[in-house]
C-alpha cells in the first residue's frame, strides 16, 4: 500500500516536473544565490542565525511575502531594501526554488 | 589567506547603504563604550584579528577604515559581504552596538601584539579524558582502513558557533562519521603520522584539540595564542608545533599531554635587512628527519628545528618577502617555500639546510598543501597562485631538476591543488570573485592542460582526494554550505554533505603519501631504502 502511494507520487512528481519548472528553479536558484542565501542559506540558515528557513515554504506564501517586502507593505529595513530590485518574474522564481526544497 | 577578502564592497551593497541610510541614522542613541571591545572580541577578532590587525578578514582599525562612511561600514556589518565570508549582523548584533563597533574601529589603532607567554599556554590547557586508557581499542564505527578518514573544517557562518566544528566522513561511504564542535571557526586538521588514532585540529582563535578518532572526541585542548594557522606533527608523532600571528611566536608542545616544552619569538632580519617581528607562516613535520620547519611570513626566513634537548634552531635567510605556505618532496628533504611579494617559490634542502633554488611563480602563489606527482619518469610539483592579476596560471616545476616545466594558463586565481597518484587530475580550486569562484578546474597530468571545468557551487575551494584516490572533494563553501564528492574518473556528481562554510579538507591519507599526489607506496619504498642501506 505504502509503496503504491509513494509510486504514484513519484509518477505525479515526473508528470509535473517539465521543462518550464526546471528553467524556473534554475533561474531560482541563481537568483536566491545572489540576493538570499547569505542570510536564509542555499538549502537553510545558519544554526546561529536568527533568520527564517525558507525551505518547503508555501508558495503562494512565498511569493505575496517577497512581493510585500518589495512593495513596502512589509516593513523590514533589510528586507525592503533587498527585495526592492526583484522583478515579478525573480520573485516567482525564488519562491520556486526554496518551496521545491526538501525538508527533513 | 589574508588577500580572499579583500575586496569587501560590492554593487548590491551600494544599494543596500542607500536604502538603509535613513532609518540608520535615525535611530541615534548613546551605547555602553566600555563593552565594544569585548563585543569585538566576541564577534569579529577570530577574523579580523584581536589586534584589529587583520587575519584571514581584513585589519579594522583607525588606519585601514580611514575614510570610509560609517554608514556603509554599517550596513557591511548588519547585512554582510555577499562575495566573502562577512555574515549578515542584522539580527544578532543590536543597531547601537554595531554603530558603536563601528565607531569604535574607525578611531582605535591597531593594538600592540599582546602577551601569551609559555605559562598562558600551560595555564589553558583543558583535559577532557583523564585516564586515555579509557578510550576504545578499535574505532566504535565501521570503517575498513582509518586512512579512509576526511576530515573538513566546518567555518560555521559566524565564524563561531554551533556551525564551527571538524566533520570527520568515510570517504567510501560518504558519510559523516563524527563531529567534533570547535567554538570558533576549525582551520586545520593534522594527523599523527604514528598512531592512526589521534587528530589535531586548530581553530581560528588559535585553541588546537587532540582528538580520538576512534571514539570521536576531544582528549585534551589548548590555547596556543590568539590566531594563525600553522600546525605541524612530528613523525614520531611526539611533538606538535604551532604558530600565530597575534602574538609573534610559536611553542612546541608535548603531543601526548599538549604541555608547552618550549616558546620561540618569531624575529629575524628580513631580504631587505631590516630586523623585523614575524607571522609565523607554515609549520611542517617531514618523514625525512626529527625536525620542524617552520616559515617566517616577514622576515622571509625558514627556520628548521631540531626535535632534542634545547630545540635548536637553524636559520635559513633571504627565502623570500612574506612567505606562506610550502610543500615537501623527495621523501621530506625537499621543500618547496611559497613567498607571496616577489610571486617565487623556493626550494629548500632541509638536509643542507640551505636555498637550493628560487623558482618562478605566479602572481602571488598560495600553494596549499602542494601536490606533487611521479610521471614519466619525471617528480612534478604543482603551485597555484592567488593573487588577481594578468598572468592567471598554475606552475608545474621539475623537483629533480628545479626548473619550471611549465605555467598552466587556468581561469582565475588558485588556493589549493589536489592530486592523488591514482586520479588522473590535478584539481585547482578559482577563487576569483565571480561565476568562476563556484568552478575546480582539472589539469590533465601528462597533457598539463585543463581538460575540465566543474560547476561545485558557493566558492568552491580546497580540492582532496580521499585515499583510495576514487573520489574528489570539494567544499562548497561561503554561502554553498555543503561538501560535494565526484567520482575522479567520471566527476559524475555522486554525494553531497551539508555543514556551515565548509574550507579545508584534509585526508588522513596524507600521512601515508606525504604530499598529495605522491604514491602511498613511496614512503614506504624510501623507507625500505633506507633500511637496505
Amino acid at each position: 500500500m505504502n509503496r503504491l502511494v509513494l509510486l504514484s507520487t513519484l509518477t505525479l512528481g515526473l508528470l509535473s516536473f517539465n521543462p518550464v519548472n526546471a528553467a524556473v528553479i534554475y533561474a531560482g536558484k541563481e537568483k536566491a544565490i545572489a540576493v538570499c542565501s547569505h542570510c536564509h542559506g542555499m538549502i537553510k540558515p545558519s544554526a546561529d542565525a536568527p533568520f527564517p528557513s525558507l525551505a518547503g515554504r508555501d508558495l503562494t506564501y512565498l511569493k505575496s511575502a517577497l512581493a510585500q517586502y518589495r512593495d513596502k507593505t512589509r516593513k523590514n529595513d533589510l528586507m525592503n531594501a533587498l527585495a526592492g530590485s526583484l522583478t515579478d518574474n525573480d520573485i516567482s522564481n525564488i519562491a520556486a526554488y526554496y518551496a521545491g526544497l526538501k525538508t527533513k | 589567506m589574508k588577500t580572499i577578502t579583500k575586496n569587501l564592497s560590492s554593487a548590491s551593497l551600494t544599494q543596500l547603504a542607500a536604502a538603509l541610510l535613513l532609518p540608520l541614522s535615525a535611530v541615534a542613541s548613546p551605547t555602553d563604550s566600555s563593552k565594544i571591545p569585548a563585543l569585538y572580541q566576541e564577534n569579529c577578532a577570530s577574523c579580523h584579528g584581536a589586534d584589529l590587525g587583520g587575519f584571514i578578514a581584513p585589519a579594522l582599525n583607525a588606519t585601514t577604515l580611514k575614510g570610509r562612511s560609517a554608514t556603509s561600514l554599517r550596513t557591511l556589518t548588519m547585512a554582510g559581504s555577499f562575495d566573502t565570508l562577512m555574515p549578515p549582523f542584522y539580527g544578532r548584533l543590536a543597531d547601537d552596538d554595531i554603530r558603536g563597533l563601528v565607531n569604535y574601529l574607525k578611531e582605535t589603532p591597531k593594538q600592540p601584539n599582546p602577551a601569551w607567554s609559555i605559562d598562558d599556554i600551560k595555564a589553558s590547557i583543558k583535559v577532557y579524558v583523564k585516564d586515555e586508557s579509557t578510550l576504545p581499542a578499535k574505532p566504535t564505527y565501521q570503517i575498513d582502513d582509518i586512512n579512509n578518514i576526511i576530515g573538513v573544517a566546518a567555518r560555521g557562518k559566524y565564524g563561531r558557533g554551533e556551525g564551527s566544528k571538524a566533520v570527520f566522513i568515510n570517504s567510501v561511504t560518504h558519510k559523516v562519521i563524527g563531529e567534533i564542535p570547535t567554538g570558533t571557526a576549525a582551520h586545520i586538521i593534522d594527523y599523527d603520522p604514528a598512531n592512526p588514532r589521534w587528530a589535531y585540529v586548530k581553530n581560528d582563535s588559535a585553541e588546537l584539540f587532540k582528538i580520538d578518532l576512534y571514539s570521536m572526541q576531544i582528549v585534551r585542548s589548548v590555547k596556543t595564542g590568539f590566531n594563525g594557522p600553522s600546525l605541524g606533527v612530528s613523525r614520531d608523532g611526539k611533538y606538535i608545533m604551532a604558530g600565530s600571528y597575534v602574538p609573534h611566536n610559536a611553542v612546541i608542545l608535548d603531543a601526548n599531554t599538549l604541555e608547552p616544552l618550549k616558546t620561540f619569538e618569531l624575529e629575524g632580519i628580513d631580504p631587505d635587512g631590516k630586523q623585523v617581528s614575524s607571522d609565523s607562516g607554515m609549520i611542517i613535520g617531514t618523514p625525512f628527519a626529527d625536525i620542524f620547519a617552520i616559515a617566517l611570513e616577514n622576515a622571509g626566513q625558514v627556520w628548521v628545528v631540531d626535535l632534542k634537548e634545547g630545540f635548536s634552531v637553524t636559520r635559513i635567510e633571504n627565502v623570500g618577502r612574506h612567505l606562506h605556505d610550502a610543500f615537501l618532496s623527495h621523501g621530506g628533504s625537499k621543500l618547496m617555500v611559497a613567498s607571496y611579494d616577489d610571486s617565487i617559490v623556493t626550494a629548500i634542502d632541509l638536509k643542507e639546510r640551505k636555498i637550493i633554488k628560487k623558482l618562478e611563480a605566479g602572481c602571488v602563489p598560495h600553494v596549499g598543501g602542494g601536490s606533487v606527482v611521479e610521471v614519466d619518469g619525471r617528480t612534478l610539483g604543482f603551485g597555484t597562485n592567488f593573487g588577481d592579476c594578468d598572468k592567471m596560471v598554475v606552475s608545474v616545476w621539475d623537483l629533480d631538476k628545479m626548473e619550471v616545466v611549465k605555467q598552466v594558463p587556468v581561469s582565475g586565481g588558485t588556493e589549493s591543488p589536489a592530486a592523488h597518484a591514482n586520479a588522473p587530475y590535478v584539481a585547482v580550486d578559482i577563487i576569483s570573485k565571480d561565476r568562476r569562484a563556484r568552478t575546480v578546474q582539472l589539469i590533465d597530468k601528462k597533457s598539463l592542460e585543463v581538460v575540465k571545468t566543474l560547476d561545485v557551487g558557493g566558492h568552491a575551494y580546497f580540492p582532496e582526494y580521499s585515499a583510495d584516490g576514487k573520489f574528489l572533494y570539494i567544499s562548497a563553501g561561503y554561502n554553498g554550505d555543503e561538501v560535494v564528492v565526484y567520482d575522479s574518473n567520471s566527476l559524475e556528481k555522486i554525494a553531497s554533505i551539508a555543514m556551515e562554510s565548509p574550507a579545508g579538507i584534509f585526508s588522513h591519507g596524507r600521512v601515508r603519501y606525504m604530499t598529495r599526489g605522491l604514491s602511498p607506496d613511496e614512503l614506504a619504498k624510501r623507507d625500505g631504502d633506507k633500511g637496505a642501506k
